[in-house]
């Protein structure tokens, strides 16, 4: 297991501010309905994110799900961008035409969010079977909930990773509800990774919300997989806080021991200036600016055109050819 | 040259497009050493390997996932789902996640995959080895849809699905795997998105496609004998479809019959039908004619197979009726 040196904590707990910024500042404009479609937040999982971010490398490649804007951003690709896509705008990372659901970025490896929850497990094989074909050392990486297990492709995606070896990384976030059922009630267990060890393929569980086990627990996936032994399947237990539609009633001391006992930004925080890695100064300092930073890239958002509706029937063909002879047709018939 | 059938002329287009681009692979049930199900793999696996010709389990939705994930890094699989009915397992890939890639991205990731199915009926397959799914696809964005009728288009349409761009449902029907005709032992290609006048005649237009290419045009030599002349349209790719020829022929009939296997309700049948009527409603002598097969399910004994499958006669007969209106 690697250690983590300070300087990498430090990077990780700004990271999980810029993930918890960013969601809350976006459950405000929502509230204040500057957001077309539907919002779902990381809140409460931001440790997660950060060390899935800080695993994998630009080369590598993550799909991520409904609730993954935190490694999208973390991933690097820039903030103003991502929250004008969610914001619906013309300068949003897919034109406005993917939105909050279907963050896509390929220069960070970001493959795009396929939010029929689960249906990425099947996809995530295509990357990793190119790579392993080309013999290009690159992990693939797939991000799903607790609820996905349910899904066919959970069964076929981990049938064909393992026969074929493939390197690719599940990280299951385990934040214990599926809108309004929790794991315990639609899962033989709660420890989702069990499901896995039938496919023979290596797990590994982790406080995903421990800043320095998660990374930890990532780094040694990657390393795992990039080492050519075929997929690893990680699953973090974290908890979301009731957010945006979240579509449940949860029972408050639950709720307010993950809200403050359990909280990773205040567990990381707490981390380092009880071993001294920081002054509480510095530590203000870096929350001030961060939160400045996300409200220029909100207000950025805000400030950005919408599409042109003249652009609607783009990109329904990879090629102009059959574009020509359909859909431009179509919109001269109207 | 030589005269050699669809599945002949499908194995031949497999062969040379993965002799000339090392992007293509191949992946589905059964297509490695057996050589796929009705051969069209065949020698496939012996002269690129288990890598490039990869045998699967029965996980169709992971075939079609791993086909897409692949593409977007500049791979072009192609995959084969053994029977057409079985697309249903693995619709969700196909329409929510191959064919709206391109659109939600904003361009950033393209889906160039090719999914060979076979289709049809006719061989008392039974309910869940027999049906047309055109009508499932069809309504469905960024998808394309090719069907050829013939050995000479089969091998040409293949080649250039494999290197298109765009996601493709490539329909093989059973009926036509055995038909044989001439094809070029070289490397060509047939545009996707044309139709093809397979006979021209002045009287009614044919849209038509696969096998029922096949029953229009042996409907078409029996009606020359009544002195009514079909001019039957193949049309090659179903979506996008070449409306131009389709309507550049009707123009000049002014009477049309679109003939499917698929059934009528929702189908491609309908599409063109519609399409027709909206634009040529003033030309028309009479109400375009749509040919399919009944709606049920495709019953195994011949007697009832038979009673749902459109044939001939269907077309002889619809023909007849629209040369009655003046």
């Amino acid at each position: 297991m690697r250690t983590l040196s300070k300087e990498t904590i430090l990077k990780l707990y700004k990271d999980m501010l810029l993930v918890r910024d960013f969601e809350q500042q976006l459950e405000q404009v929502h509230k204040r309905g500057l957001i077309p479609g539907l919002l779902h937040t990381g809140v409460g999982q931001e440790a997660t994110f950060a060390a899935l971010a800080y695993a994998l490398e630009k080369t590598d490649c993550f799909f991520p799900d409904h609730r993954s804007h935190g490694i999208c951003l973390l991933a690097g690709s820039p903030g103003e961008k991502l929250m004008a896509e969610i914001l619906g705008k013309a300068n949003g990372v897919c034109g406005g035409r993917g939105g909050s659901m279907h963050l896509a970025d390929p220069s960070v490896g970001n493959f795009g969010g396929n939010v029929v929850e689960g249906s990425m497990m099947a996809t995530v094989l295509g990357p990793a079977l190119a790579w392993k074909m080309r013999g290009e050392k690159r992990v693939a990486a797939v991000i799903i909930g607790d609820g996905t297990v349910g899904r066919g492709e959970f069964n076929e995606s981990l049938h064909l990773a393992s026969i074929w070896k493939l390197p690719v990384f599940y990280c299951l976030v385990n934040n214990q509800y599926a809108i309004s059922t929790h794991v315990t009630e639609a899962h033989p267990t709660a420890n989702l990774s069990e499901l896995v060890t039938g496919y023979r393929i290596a797990t590994g569980q982790v406080d995903g919300n421990d800043i320095v086990a998660a990374t930890q627990a990532a780094l040694d996936a990657v390393d795992y997989i990039r080492s050519g032994k075929g997929a690893f399947f990680l699953e973090f237990h974290t908890y979301r806080w009731a957010g945006i539609f979240s579509g449940e009633i949860r029972d408050p001391e639950e709720v307010r021991m993950w809200k403050e006992d359990k909280d990773p930004i205040r567990r990381a925080r707490t981390l380092i200036l009880t071993e001294g890695m920081a002054q509480e100064s510095e530590l203000v300092e870096t929350e001030t600016s961060v939160k400045k930073q996300v409200s220029q890239w909100l207000e950025y958002a805000i400030q950005s055109p919408a599409p042109d509706a003249a652009t609607a029937l783009d990109y329904v063909y990879a090629n102009m050819e059959v574009l020509g002879r359909w859909e431009e047709k179509q919109q001269f018939n109207r | 040259m030589g005269r050699k059938t669809t599945v002949q002329s499908l194995n031949e287009a497999l062969h040379l497009v993965m002799e000339a681009h090392p992007e293509v692979y191949c992946l589905g049930e059964d297509i490695g050493k057996m050589g796929g199900d009705f051969s069209v793999t065949r020698g496939l696996y012996a002269k690129f390997g288990a890598e490039r010709v990869r045998d699967t389990p029965l996980s169709e939705s992971a075939i079609i996932g791993a086909a897409v994930g692949s593409a977007m890094v500049g791979m072009r699989p192609v995959a084969e789902i053994m029977i057409a009915d079985f697309t249903s397992t693995c619709y969700d890939q196909i329409v929510n996640n191959a064919a709206k890639m391109y659109y939600m991205f904003n361009g950033q990731f393209k889906a160039p995959i090719v999914i060979r199915t076979a289709t049809g009926g006719g061989f008392g397959g039974g309910p869940h080895h027999s049906q047309s799914v055109e009508g499932w696809f069809m309504n469905v964005p960024g998808l394309v849809i090719v069907a050829p009728s013939n050995p000479y288009d089969a091998k040409g349409l293949l080649i250039s699905s494999i290197l298109d761009d765009n996601p493709i449902l490539f329909l093989e029907h059973k009926g036509l795997y055995a038909l044989k005709g001439e094809v070029p032992d070289e490397f060509y290609t047939v545009p996707i998105g044309q139709a093809a006048v397979t006979r021209p005649g002045k009287d009614i237009t044919v849209v038509t496609s696969m096998k029922m290419v096949h029953e229009a045009l042996a409907a078409a030599e029996t009606l020359a004998g009544e002195g009514i002349e079909l001019e039957v349209i193949d049309l090659r790719t179903l979506r996008p479809w070449d409306q131009k020829t389709v309507l550049d022929s009707v123009r000049k009939t002014k009477r049309a019959i679109v003939a499917m296997e698929a059934p009528r309700t929702g189908g491609p049948a309908s599409e063109v039908s519609a399409v027709i009527s909206e634009m040529l409603f003033s030309t028309l002598v009479a109400p375009v004619q749509r040919i399919g097969a009944l709606d049920a399910p495709i019953p195994m004994a011949p007697v009832l197979e038979n009673a749902i499958l459109p044939e001939r006669r269907d077309i002889i007969k619809a023909a007849q009726e629209l040369m009655a209106y003046r």
